[in-house]
């Protein structure tokens, strides 16, 4: 398989593999609230949920330590998505002329299990193992543990372990479910990078925030995914950095507005010591840089409570020649535009609220092949959103066209564009 | 002075009486915000205080103490006198502190207009606002030094109004009386226990103060406004503070 063949699989992988998002219904069951009480509609948290999880999943209100819980309480939740998906892809390579599959049913549903929550005051966890199926163990999504409030103040925070990088919209909580953020695993063609913002990095993190979570900063040292293994007292490093300051307006149309930047700078070696010609994990050295830097523009439309909400993000991407196997440095831009709606309802406890969301993704490259375009749109109607456990109806469309990444053309040789799309028909729970 | 004069004379005295001294008047929600409020509400407190507002969520029965039942205007933590409504600033305080020790986390992450119109939901669900006017906030003068004199005429104050009888003799809310106390809606509720950790409204000896001088509505709690002086407060404040083990 050819690298660019490579690289269209992970694409469509990236596309059609339903992203699992984080729910912890465990929470709700500890302190008594509704789903409602931190998740816009879950998974997607809410101004009060980002305060939670930046103080460490504690209120600080003397509720937090587990002497203070009922022995009852099991700080475990549990997520499944059954859904029916059906995928249409052209333009793939075959004995004969490039040919369009098409593909449906009930994948076996997968199974996560999350623990997450406070051990004692200031020390918290998340544990989340991920993708139990009837054919699949599952592996460790994250794990990590934080030391929270440091000095007393909630500008200093540590957390290590295997943690999802601070990102202008969670990778691991979207509410599409059918596609990821495209731009956030970019690599121009060729690319020995294999570093993506939208994966779990393995490192540590200091993290910060005011007292209402306006204003808040990350700043990650982790080895990157994907990389062989450099020489060196930290291993395959990656710098990375988000802050993020948002302003309560006080306007009925757009009361609260969000902007954030980001920064990553990585170093990928390009030489090893070999055994039986593969890379020795550990002598890489003759590091080439890659970096990545962005912003963001998040707001609220409407009344914060049952607002519509609206992200756009812009990424820019760039890696050394070296690291491309070319002569000049290559790179990338990209981003997506993110719009989530919930409609109010009824004031009752029963209320069965609509989500309604859309996104549009896209990534342009400097030079090579594999511009994508995507659109997703779709509704979810929550059957429950309570205290112990939730229920939603999900329906999403998925369409995408990624630029001569596909099956050489009869006629001109050249590789073809691939479309894709995708639709899906389940349901989702957490407990 | 004829009798139609005296009489002319008796009323403008009472007209002017009434116009000097207006009476206090009911201070209902605001319809608009209110309105707003309720979408709030909807997402965030109905699961714990019930469609209703009377604290009957279907939570509630698993939340110690139980959700505040607001149909009633009795509210535990003002800033105003026994028996009367709270002020909005003293709802909102409760919004956007929470409550320690309880399932009342606080909201302060909502926007400030989520907060006030919170506010002015709540008062709908309770009628007294509609008819009743919200009470004035007592005055807390300002603290005196807590002196190891001012303890020990603390300590004074607390056998004098009996406090060990619900909260024990060392504070740790294990009075004899203790096991026998209801509140308003018939419920067991515990005394304080002063040895460890904040009051729910707060850590502060400000906090402490108000709670004696206006005692916790719905609670068998008392105001000692008419008990004791304001220095025998801060005595009393400066007594229960020392019990703190913590």
């Amino acid at each position: 398989m050819t690298v660019r063949s490579l690289r269209a699989a992970g694409v469509l992988s990236l596309l059609i593999l339903a992203t699992r998002a984080e729910a912890i219904p465990a929470f709700a069951r500890k302190y008594g609230t509704s789903c409602s009480a931190c998740h816009v509609a879950w998974p997607i948290l809410n101004p009060q949920g980002q305060l939670f999880r930046d103080n460490g999943y504690q209120f600080g209100l003397g509720k937090d330590d587990p002497v203070t819980v009922s022995n009852a309480y099991v700080p475990f939740a549990v997520r499944t998505t059954a859904a029916y998906q059906g995928t249409r892809t052209t333009h793939q390579a075959s004995d004969g002329d490039p040919v369009t599959t098409r593909t449906g049913g009930v994948p076996s549903p997968g199974l996560d299990i999350l623990t997450a929550g406070t051990i004692a005051r200031d020390v918290s966890f998340l544990v989340v193992v991920a993708g139990f199926t009837p054919d699949e163990p599952g592996g460790v999504e994250s794990g990590w543990a934080r030391l929270s409030n440091l000095g007393g103040t909630s500008w200093l925070n540590v957390k290590a372990g295997k943690l999802e990088l601070d990102q202008p919209a969670s990778s691991h909580r979207p509410v599409t479910m059918t596609a990821g953020y495209a731009v956030y695993g970019a690599h121009p063609d060729g690319s020995a990078v294999a570093f993506d913002l939208g994966e779990n990095q393995v490192g540590v993190e200091l993290d910060g925030h005011s007292a209402r979570s306006t204003t808040r900063y990350a700043i990650a040292l982790v080895s990157a995914n994907g990389d062989p293994g450099s020489s060196g007292v930290w291993s395959s490093p990656l710098v990375y950095g988000h802050v993020q300051q948002a302003f309560e307006l006080g306007n009925p149309v757009l009361p609260w507005v969000r902007v954030g930047a980001l920064a990553a700078l990585g170093w990928l070696p390009t030489e090893f010591a070999t055994d039986a010609g593969e890379p020795i994990p550990g002598t890489g050295r003759a590091h080439k840089r890659y970096a990545r830097v962005g912003g963001e523009l998040s707001g609220m439309l409407g009344y914060p409570s049952t607002p519509f909400l609206f992200t756009a993000a812009y990424l820019y991407g760039r890696e050394d020649a070296a690291l491309g196997g070319g002569t000049e440095a290559n790179g990338f831009q990209g981003g997506f535009v993110e719009v989530n709606w919930v409609p109010f309802s009824d004031v009752a406890y029963n209320a069965t609220p609509w989500l309604l969301f859309g996104r549009y993704d896209f990534v342009r490259y400097k030079t090579g092949p594999g511009n994508v375009d995507g659109v997703t749109g779709g509704a979810r109607r929550y059957l429950a959103m309570g205290p112990r456990a939730s229920l939603a109806i999900h329906a999403e469309v998925h369409a995408d066209r990624t630029r001569q990444a596909g099956a050489p053309s009869p006629s001109s040789g050249t590789n073809l564009d691939v479309e894709s799309q995708t639709l899906m028909l389940g349901l989702d729970f957490a407990y | 002075m004829t009798s139609h004069r005296l009489l002319a004379v008796s009323a403008l005295a009472t007209l002017a009486l009434a116009l000097a001294a207006p009476a206090a008047r009911a201070t209902p929600a605001d319809p608009e915000a209110a309105r707003r409020g309720a979408k709030a509400y909807g997402r965030y407190c109905i699961s714990c205080h019930g469609t209703a507002g009377d604290g009957r969520g279907p939570t509630a029965e698993w939340i110690d103490p139980r959700p505040r039942n607001f149909t009633s205007g009795t509210f535990k933590f003002r800033s105003t006198p026994s028996g009367e409504l709270p002020t909005d600033e003293d709802l909102l305080r409760t919004i956007t502190r929470g409550l320690n020790h309880t399932g009342m986390p606080h909201w302060r992450a909502l926007t400030g207009r989520e907060q006030r119109d919170l506010v002015q939901y709540v008062k709908t669900l309770a009628p007294r606002f509609a008819s009743e006017p919200q009470g004035k906030p007592i005055s807390i003068p300002k603290p005196p030094a807590f002196t190891t004199e001012l303890v020990a005429k603390g300590h004074e104050v607390w056998n004098k109004m009996q406090c060990a009888s619900c909260h024990g003799d060392t504070g740790k809310g294990d009075g004899s009386s203790a096991p026998t106390l209801r509140d308003d809606w018939g419920y067991a509720i515990a005394p304080r226990d002063f040895t460890s950790g904040p009051l729910k409204v707060g850590d502060r000896p400000e906090d402490l103060y108000q709670a004696f001088q206006t005692g916790l509505n719905g609670s068998p709690m008392p105001s000692f406004a008419e008990s004791i002086t304001p220095e025998e407060s801060w005595a009393l404040v400066a007594y229960v503070r020392s019990l703190r083990k913590d």
